[in-house]
């Protein structure tokens, strides 16, 4: 209850106390029972003006109150800059990704060592809004990466019709819903760049999905409808290829989510899967899948086509306890194949298994780590440290090697590919992250091998890759 | 998989999904004295749903001086219902955000007011300053507690009471302003809903009588002790119509069009009179009323339409921003 200004209630209350003793004073006798009633109401006039004032100023706190939740807000907090309407229907948040990296390749003999860069691998600005509650929208121009050049690409760009948590529909360009690592923020993974297996599952597409999640939450599925993306790559066309279009579905599970103190809380496991067809399209095919320091290890002959289905399967689950953390999937991509007269129906998979543990003991998370303190020398705190550790393997369809005019590039493609990661990662803030990732990878080369030049594949890759990263 | 499989699947999904929700959620969206009405009444229909349906309903309430109310639903506030205190507030959702039809008031009985209630007068016990009808609220020295017509509905039908008090008894527009404008010099403060108001009078201990619906005196004295507060009854008063309506646009959206209407029909029901005359409020059904007539003191009771032509005229000429009432409170 607001309380009336000091002065007006000292001099409220020291009337009714002296119109009180005054009346109280008076020695019986000499008061007469008018006058005894005559200060009485006195008191009563004097009791209820004050009674008055003092709710007076209560509602026009009330009305300040309730006017100031209609006014829009706006906010700067180390999840980005939020203008929001009064009642929070209507917003628009900013957020933003930069990561300046430093990648460094060593130890091998005759290989591409001439790969050692500074680079801008992500730098984004984050639009995320949503009006009248239900109608959500992302917009993300990418000004790093293979962008750094100058020119800008649009990365995200989407609306999200969110009737209820159950029952979204999702339209736009976005993420297919196949990779479980794929699928994870690029600011929170384990390392700094995502394993094999993500090379073998769709990134960003254009299309339509529905979506949700069901059982309080505990059963999330997505089922959508895409123009359709070689494995590891983008819709960069703003169009389809051919008429043909690609369907991905997802079913993922987290029984016990809501069971905050069971030691399963942080299970995840489901499956994924996309199916699609291509007409003799060079386009549908990868243009390389990329090694941990994102060199090619195996890349397509130039004159193979994709010819006929296209699908992948992946089998994938997490675990977070505390400070520990794993993430696994399994990906098994096919494609149906032609370079001239020889047809191939290719199986390719990969798999990994990630590892991480904080060293500070803060939680691990899908969706990354919040450092308790953040680092700093004046008050001697270091923020979160966390170790992690990968094991992932690649393998190319033999059929890819063999035949009249083999489907593979022959000169720079290599059969296997097995790499093993180490990493830490510095968490200065909620908002700044430096991570240090060592990376060995072992190549395995086909029989029909017709290596050209220095190509990766000839020798182990051993990679160093540093990263300063800003994510608010 | 050809695109119509597809689609197929979607639809079935979404179907899927439907029908396993057995859990329904209304939201009724009502005037501010309506709070024990709505606790006994959507406890009551949950079982008569249950028992029909075999699916759970829960309704939530949200209750505020009308006016604002009303506004909040044109804002956004997804209300599957509203049960507001007069049916200018339930027009504004249609003239300001077409969230329901310009004739809602045509699609259930009784001009859609399932219960109706008037404006009397509650006093402090032994009724101090003799308070006995609407002349007495205009002498000096009486201090009167009302809310504001401009956000709460309760307040317009009290303004409106005492306006055609006025009318009939002096006679002409004139008479009735002034004596409106006499009234409200005695009103030291306006809350923005009935509530705040009874609470202003019964426990903030501020003014000499508070006008009041009659439902609402019931319930403080019922509250607060028949030894503390008294209902004085004037010869003259309004009948005083709160309406109910689906609100389309919402209920539409989130599915929830049949229970809506259901649990609007069932306030019609004997149940559901029955549930109001408790609370209250005077019950259409002529033989409910009877049995509860104890409840409801005889007196001259005039409607809108007969002294102000209806709803839509009463609030362009008394309440809207420049009307006759802020003439009469600015003027104070």
């Amino acid at each position: 209850m607001r309380i009336l200004p000091s002065a007006v209630r000292t001099a409220l209350t020291t009337a009714i106390t002296l119109v009180g003793l005054t009346a109280s004073s008076l020695p019986a006798q000499t008061a007469s029972q008018d006058d005894l009633n005559a200060l009485r109401e006195q008191i009563r006039q004097l009791d209820q003006k004050l009674r008055i004032l003092e709710r007076s100023q209560e509602i026009k706190d009330e009305t300040a109150a309730a006017d100031a939740k209609k006014q829009a807000k706006v906010t700067f907090t180390d999840k980005g800059l939020t203008f929001a309407s009064g009642d929070g229907a209507n917003y628009l948040k900013l957020h933003g990704l930069v990561q300046a990296d430093s990648r460094s390749f060593f130890g091998g003999k005759n290989g591409p060592n001439n790969n050692d860069a500074f680079l801008i691998r992500r730098a984004r600005l984050i639009f995320e809004g949503g009006f009248a509650k239900n109608y959500e929208y992302l917009i993300v121009p990418e000004f790093g990466g293979a962008s750094g050049n100058g020119t800008l690409t649009l990365l995200d760009a989407y609306i999200n019709v969110n009737l209820k948590p159950e029952f979204q529909v999702r339209a736009g360009r976005f993420r297919e819903p196949v990779g479980l690592e794929q699928l994870q923020s690029d600011a929170v993974a384990f390392f700094a760049e995502r394993s094999l297996v993500s090379q073998f599952v769709p990134n960003r597409d254009i299309g339509v999905q529905l979506w949700g999640d069901l059982l309080d939450g505990t059963l999330g599925y997505a089922i959508g409808a895409f123009d359709g993306v070689p494995d590891g790559t983008s819709n960069a066309s703003n169009t389809d290829i051919n008429n043909e279009k690609n369907y991905a579905a997802r079913l993922f599970a987290q029984p016990f989510k809501n069971n905050k103190d069971s030691a399963l809380a942080g299970l995840g496991f489901g499956v994924a899967g996309s199916i699609g067809k291509e007409n003799n399209n060079a386009g549908a095919l990868t243009s390389g899948y990329k090694t941990d320091g994102q060199q090619t290890w195996f890349a397509y002959n130039a004159a193979t086509v994709a010819n006929g289905s296209v699908s992948r399967v992946s089998p994938q689950a997490f675990y977070y306890n505390g400070p520990f953390g794993l993430l696994t999937e399994y990906v098994l991509s096919s494609v149906e194949v032609r370079n001239g007269a020889t047809k191939r129906q290719l199986q390719n998979d990969a798999w990994q298994i990630a590892a991480g543990y904080v060293l500070t003991g803060e939680d691990a998370g899908y969706k990354g780590v919040t450092p308790a303190t953040n680092f700093s020398l004046v008050d001697g705190t270091w923020g979160a440290f966390e170790v992690v550790a990968r094991v992932a393997s690649a393998s190319i369809d033999k059929g890819a090697f063999t035949g009249a005019a083999a489907v593979a590039d022959l000169t720079k493609s290599a059969e296997e590919a097995t790499a093993y990661g180490v990493g830490l990662n510095w968490y200065l803030s909620k908002t700044v992250r430096a991570s240090f990732d060592y990376f060995n990878t072992d190549f395995k080369l086909p029989a029909s091998a017709a290596l050209a030049g220095t190509p990766v594949v000839a020798h182990q890759e051993n990679a160093f890759v540093a990263r300063l990263q800003l994510s608010f | 998989m050809k695109l119509k499989s597809l689609l197929s699947l979607l639809a079935a999904v979404a179907l899927t999904g439907t029908a396993l929700a057995k859990d329904i959620e209304l939201l009724n969206v009502s005037y501010d004295p309506t709070r024990e009405l709505y606790v006994d009444y959507n406890a009551a229909f949950a079982k008569y749903w249950q028992a029909k349906t075999g699916d759970t309903v829960t309704v939530k309430q949200s209750h505020g001086g009308s006016g604002k109310q009303a506004r909040s639903v044109i804002d956004g506030l997804q209300a599957d219902v509203v049960t507001l205190a007069l049916a200018a507030d339930v027009d504004a959702l249609y003239e300001n955000a077409k969230l329901l039809p310009k004739d809602w008031q045509k699609r259930l009985p009784n001009n859609s007011a399932p219960y109706t209630s008037t404006i009397v007068f509650l006093v402090r016990k032994g009724n101090p300053q003799n308070i006995k009808d609407w002349d007495d609220l205009v002498k000096s020295g009486v201090t009167i507690v009302t809310p504001n017509p401009k956000t709460s509905g309760g307040a317009r039908w009290n303004y409106l009471a005492a306006w055609g008090y006025a009318l009939k008894k002096y006679g002409g527009d004139d008479k009735a302003k002034e004596f409106v404008g006499k009234l409200y010099k005695n009103v030291p403060v306006l809350d923005s809903g009935a509530r705040g108001a009874t609470t202003t009078f019964v426990q903030r201990g501020i003014g000499d009588v508070a006008i009041s619906w009659e439902n609402e005196a019931y319930l403080a004295v019922k509250e607060f002790g028949a030894d503390k507060f008294e209902i004085v009854v004037p010869s003259v008063s309004i009948l005083a119509e709160p309406t109910v309506s689906v609100v389309d646009k919402v209920v539409k959206k989130k599915g929830t069009e049949a229970v809506a209407k259901a649990y609007l029909d069932y306030l019609y029901s004997d149940a559901g009179q029955e549930i109001a005359a408790r609370n209250f409020y005077r019950p259409r059904n002529a033989g409910i009323l009877a049995k509860y007539s104890a409840n409801f003191a005889k007196l001259d009771l005039f409607t809108i339409d007969d002294v102000f032509g209806g709803w839509t005229k009463a609030q362009k000429t008394h309440f809207a921003d420049g009307g006759i009432f802020d003439e009469i409170y600015l003027k104070k």
